[in-house]
């Protein structure tokens, strides 16, 4: 193998890299209870996607390729048997920030939070993708690796039984009472 | 309750607001992750292609017909029809194999039209010895496709190559076997760079054969024998997987236009693949390693077996 292929490799990684960075470290810190844990989604994210540059997307949808990595490899984490395979530190210190930095104690003691927890791994992670990372359909779709209309059928019964749960749990949430009671600041 | 308001509720309960960034790819601890996962080579999963139209069916009777013998020497061109190798004006080369036999006739031909290759014939139920060279783990991208059906045929297989994609030293090396009576085939592809060793026949089955080290799990005195998981969903297998304490791997399946029976190796991997992907077969090897053949479509028929596993496993 030449340098240049290799070159052109590495340029384009870090182009990707460089992008996603941020998304995918939100995108961690949002879905995992500590900080290790989401330093340990990040790297192994990156990582898979280097082992696969040859199968990244260009542009924007390497970002969404990036989730769809991301969501496997969080999946596999919570399976449990899956031991921590790399150690970072200094990502686990500034993914710590992420953590000291929100209300995040109180919103999960929250009445919606604990109710959001009761769905599915599936509901949440669509209720997720369209709520925390701002994805349409079409984007879901492609970073899920599904059919469009999977997504619509899916997300449509997801807010479904959220919205019952919610319901059920007397968590009335109107979208006037969209500032939520915890400190947060917007 | 309006829809939106789902939506809002969840987004009340993001670590990181929503549309925000977590952390900064110029900061240090970036720098550092970035280098470290660069420090190692590129695309260190197994990306070796292998072919071979039910390749689980060895030695079964039921497996392709092909008409051997008949069609060699036929089109009156000089060259036999065993096979053909044509070349386009843009550098790609299409491969189509009917016959398996004249390897010899196969490698010159390939090595006239810039192909780097080694072509070796076997007999049935054989494999060249390995290791015979080094394998080249991080593919070309593009450099070649995954076999196919040959338009309008029913037996054999094509594929191209794009020969601008070859870099100095790199060959292609290929394993081709039948059985004596004319039924099956197989074909082993891999991409090697350096001096390549020649082919010394030795059993498929012997250790430290490549492709060797896994064999089907289902088959009656193995250790997943009565648990039938083809055609069902990763979701539906893996449970039942995981409670016997197995560990699981994934082959992601490379399936060929029209599902002609038989697949590529597109990679192995840890990572799991969704639950909604489907499971054809299972393989086990030594260590009690799980590895499902996936592919996250889904088929008519099992491109393992190129129709319903009864087709060829009765027991």
């Amino acid at each position: 193998m030449g340098p240049p292929a290799d070159n052109e490799r590495l340029v384009r990684f870090e182009a990707v890299y460089n992008r996603a960075y941020g998304q995918i470290t939100a995108y961690a810190a949002r879905r995992c209870d500590s900080p290790q844990d989401a330093a340990d989604v990040v790297a192994e994210t990156f990582t898979t996607a280097w082992r696969r540059v040859d199968e990244l997307p260009e542009g924007e949808e390497a970002t969404l390729w990036l989730y769809g990595v991301a969501r496997k490899i969080l999946a596999n984490h919570y399976r449990g048997d899956n031991r921590r395979r790399t150690r970072r530190t200094e990502l686990d210190a500034k993914m710590a920030d992420l953590y000291g930095d929100s209300p995040d104690s109180k919103v999960e003691l929250g009445a919606i939070g604990q109710v959001f927890r009761t769905l599915s791994d599936e509901d949440r992670e669509l209720l997720s993708l369209v709520a925390w990372e701002g994805l349409d359909r079409e984007e879901i779709a492609t970073a899920l690796g599904v059919s469009r209309n999977a997504v619509r059928i899916r997300l449509h019964r997801a807010r479904r039984r959220f919205s019952r749960a919610l319901a059920e749990a007397e968590v009335h949430f109107t979208s006037e009472s969209r500032l939520i009671p915890t400190e947060r600041p917007l | 309750m309006k829809n939106i308001d789902e939506i809002e509720a969840v987004k009340s309960l993001a670590r990181v607001a929503p549309g925000g960034q977590g952390g900064d790819p110029a900061d240090a601890e970036a720098r550092a992750l970035l280098a470290a996962i660069t420090s190692e080579e590129p695309g260190t999963v197994t990306r070796i292609r292998r072919y071979a139209p039910r390749r689980l069916a060895l030695g079964l009777t039921a497996a392709v017909a092909l008409t051997t013998g008949a069609m060699v020497g036929l089109n009156g061109f000089g060259a036999s029809s065993s096979w053909a190798v044509t070349k386009a004006a843009d550098g790609t080369v299409t491969i189509q194999v009917r016959d398996f036999r004249d390897a010899a006739g196969l490698e010159k031909r390939l090595k006239d039209l810039d192909v780097p290759a080694v072509v070796d014939y076997v007999p049935w139920g054989q494999q060249c010895r390995q290791p015979r060279g080094k394998h080249v783990t991080s593919i070309p991208h593009g450099l070649y496709s995954v076999p196919e059906n040959i338009p309008g045929e029913k037996h054999g297989w094509q594929m191209r190559i794009d020969t601008k994609r070859f870099r100095a030293g790199q060959t292609f090396v290929w394993t081709i076997s039948a059985p004596e009576s004319g039924q099956g085939s197989s074909s082993t592809t891999y991409l090697m760079e350096g001096p390549v060793a020649p082919c010394v026949p030795a059993p498929a089955s012997a250790p430290g054969e490549a492709g060797a080290e896994f064999r089907n799990a289902t088959l009656k005195g193995r250790s997943l024998e009565g648990f039938r998981v083809d055609e069902k969903t990763v979701g539906e297998v893996l449970p039942e997987l995981r409670e016997r304490g197995r560990k699981v791997i994934f082959l992601i399946m490379a399936v060929p236009p029209g599902n002609p029976g038989g697949f590529g190796e597109e990679r192995t991997q840890e990572e799991p693949v969704g639950d909604d992907w489907i499971v054809w077969e299972a393989e086990e090897n030594a260590k009690g390693v799980i590895r499902l053949l996936v592919t996250e479509e889904r088929y008519d028929d099992n491109p393992v077996y190129g129709g319903p596993r009864e087709a060829v496993v009765t027991e």
